[in-house]
């Protein structure tokens, strides 16, 4: 008696559990749609300089030139993941005189992948000019700027009054990257 | 990155607590003195059926469901990604607590007419793991720092911890007077992997800048301590090499730690009882195979500020870059180290307040009613466990009944941090000598398992040794 009583308790619980613990519906397979679509921003470069820098043992130079090395546009996940990214410039002068600025996009093998520039006015009284460029880079400049390596910024200085060493004012550069990231697997 | 994210959702899936609401209290159950070492002794002796004696797994999320998740609904999956990730909080936890009896028994000593104490033994795997929602990292990798100028993304939310250990246990139990029982469990443990990282600090946070437009300013505290890892993360370790492991580190051959249950149980009167424990008080001092890693420092990134040749030379801003790449990986850079280190047991404490009542009316035998004599019992039960931010806790009352001889019921109703509506059911059979236990969880839940915030789930074998048989 005892036992047929027992047998019946464990069919029964059984039963019970496979027969209540039922499922709805579910897509595992929706994770592979899984698509996160973040925008980091970040600093590039920063230059803040005086007219004076400009005159070099009393002679005035046109071209300030200089470079920075970078591999960050090759990472792995940069490579898979940037869709889109834009560069902000934004100079504000206090100097009389008009500039250029050139940003040059080299690869590793020193070959030009991308150039762009921008000029700002010269400033006759002092007072702030603030230009601001927006440098785009999709499609075809996206891939040139994953194949960046180096990036050479040059600021030149447009004919106009002589600089001396009481000349006023100065040349202040903010840049900032915005990248926007389509991450659609996960593995 | 990449992985980060696929850390996120296996995290969400494998959602799982430890609660053991409906054996606690079950004085029927041999294992039920694995809960309160001062519980009630109701059998002279027994023997867990090996490696069928005490089967444990326990699940729970706080948070979002797998069936909020993945349903098949036609929703876009990424919209509700996203819901999840804005809904829940950084307290928002996912546990698994899974238990397996290797063996284990008792039996009654003391002078042949007053068994008054009881030993039981026996040895479990266990394992642990319990995950904070990492909410600050989640949204930084859903949205990004543009939308987020000034948000100090807190680095303290990543919060895990996951052990694999075995314990050896002997407990003592005395019935100290008719009223009063109480018993302390000894317990040696052998952890065969750990993982925990419950200690981070610092934060990431974009502000805007003087010198450019952002400062990135990036204060950094993190660390992850391991041992007994590499046994499985070894490229060259052979899966055999893995099992043999694994047994040795089960049977005390892992990092070694101690520890105790002690509990009480109190009859107030013939109806009302009170009972407590605390269990796992205990430590694992982990020095086999120890991993430990950290990364550390402050850093204000504001961009790379080109320094113009002074002469026309050709001097650039290499050295400057360099510079700065440098500080990025003095700040990046994850240090090894093999320090030991001592983790502690989460701590359970468990009690009751229950009243017995409706006694068993028996006609033909007129014996002495013990107190086994009442039928049913209802109660209040709480448990409460120490985790790494916060404790959590969980009330249940319960209805418990002897349908028939050797067939007992008990019917609980939970609130815990997972629901409000957590139904469980346990059922301890006997024939004969043979005790067969099962009892679950959130049964208004097992219409949609995937939508469950936990479930729980128990059973075993014992051969029960009784000399006054009721």
């Amino acid at each position: 008696m005892q036992k047929s009583v027992f047998k019946y308790l464990i069919i029964v619980v059984s039963f019970a559990l496979a027969t209540i613990s039922c499922t709805k519906d579910v897509d595992f397979n929706q994770a592979n749609d899984i698509l996160l679509t973040p925008v980091f921003e970040s600093d590039l470069v920063y230059i803040n300089v005086p007219a004076n820098k400009f005159l070099v043992e009393g002679h005035e130079v046109l071209n300030l030139k200089d470079s920075v090395n970078i591999d960050f546009f090759q990472d792995e996940f940069i490579v898979d993941y940037l869709v889109k990214a834009e560069f902000m410039l934004e100079t504000t002068n206090t100097i009389n005189r008009a500039f250029t600025v050139q940003v040059d996009m080299f690869d590793a093998f020193n070959q030009l992948q991308h150039t762009f520039s921008f000029s700002s006015g010269a400033s006759p009284n002092n007072g702030e000019v603030v230009t601001q460029h927006i440098e785009v880079f999709e499609g075809n400049s996206l891939v040139a700027l994953k194949n960046t390596t180096k990036l050479v910024f040059t600021l030149t200085i447009q004919p106009g009054e002589p600089i001396n060493e009481s000349t006023p004012g100065r040349i202040i550069l903010k840049s900032k990257g915005t990248f926007y990231l389509n991450i659609d697997s996960l593995l | 990155m990449k992985s980060t994210c696929l850390f996120f959702m296996l995290i969400s899936f494998l959602s799982w607590s430890q609660n053991k609401q409906i054996l606690y209290g079950f004085s029927e159950i041999p294992q039920s003195l694995l809960m309160n070492p001062g519980g009630k002794v109701t059998n002279d002796w027994y023997f867990g059926i090996p490696l069928l004696s005490h089967i444990h797994v326990n699940a729970g999320t706080s948070g979002t469901t797998v069936y909020d998740l993945f349903a098949n609904d036609g929703l876009d999956f990424n919209l509700k990604l996203g819901k999840a990730i804005y809904s829940m909080q950084a307290n928002d936890f996912f546990t698994v607590n899974e238990q397996l009896e290797l063996f284990s028994g008792g039996f009654a000593i003391g002078s042949s007419y007053n068994k008054d104490q009881y030993i039981s033994f026996g040895m479990y795997q266990e394992l642990d793991f319990i995950g904070y929602f990492p909410k600050d990292y989640a949204i930084l990798a859903y949205e990004g720092n543009q939308s987020n100028i000034n948000r100090v993304f807190d680095a303290s939310d990543f919060s895990a911890r996951g052990e694999l250990i075995s314990v050896l246990h002997v407990g003592y139990n005395k019935k100290v007077n008719d009223n009063f029982t109480m018993g302390v469990r000894g317990k040696i443990y052998s952890g065969i992997m750990d993982i925990n990282s419950t200690k981070n600090r610092g934060s990431f946070v974009t502000v805007n800048g003087t010198n450019n437009f952002y400062d990135h300013i990036f204060n950094l505290d993190l660390q992850v301590r391991t041992s007994g890892l590499s046994a499985v993360t070894d490229d060259n370790v052979s899966s055999d090499k893995v099992v043999s492991d694994i047994k040795k580190g089960l049977f005390l051959g892992g990092s070694l730690g101690l520890g105790f249950d002690v509990g009480f149980t109190y009859q107030l009167n013939k109806q009302w009882m009170v009972d407590g424990s605390l269990q796992d008080v205990g430590f694992i001092g982990h020095s086999k195979d120890v991993e430990n890693y950290g990364v550390k420092g402050n850093y204000v990134f504001e961009g790379v500020n080109p320094i113009f040749p002074e002469t026309g030379s050709g001097q650039t801003a290499e050295e400057y870059w360099d510079e700065i790449e440098n500080e990025f990986e003095d700040l990046f850079e994850v240090d090894t180290t093999n320090t030991k280190y001592t983790t502690w047991r989460p701590i359970k404490l468990n009690a009751s307040l229950n009243y017995a009542f409706g006694k068993k009316r028996d006609k033909e035998c007129n014996c002495l009613p013990d107190d086994d004599g009442y039928q049913n019992a209802v109660g209040l039960q709480v448990f409460t466990i120490n985790r790494p931010k916060q404790p959590q806790m969980a009330l249940t009352a319960y209805f418990f009944r002897r349908i028939f001889k050797g067939l007992q019921a008990k019917a609980t109703y939970t609130i815990d941090s997972y629901s409000f509506s957590n139904i469980g059911f346990g059922l301890s059979a006997n024939i004969g000598s043979m005790n067969f236990y099962i009892m679950a969880d959130n049964f208004l839940e097992y219409q949609n398992i995937y939508n469950a915030q936990s479930v729980s789930l128990q059973l075993g074998f014992n051969y029960i040794f009784k000399k006054n048989e009721d």
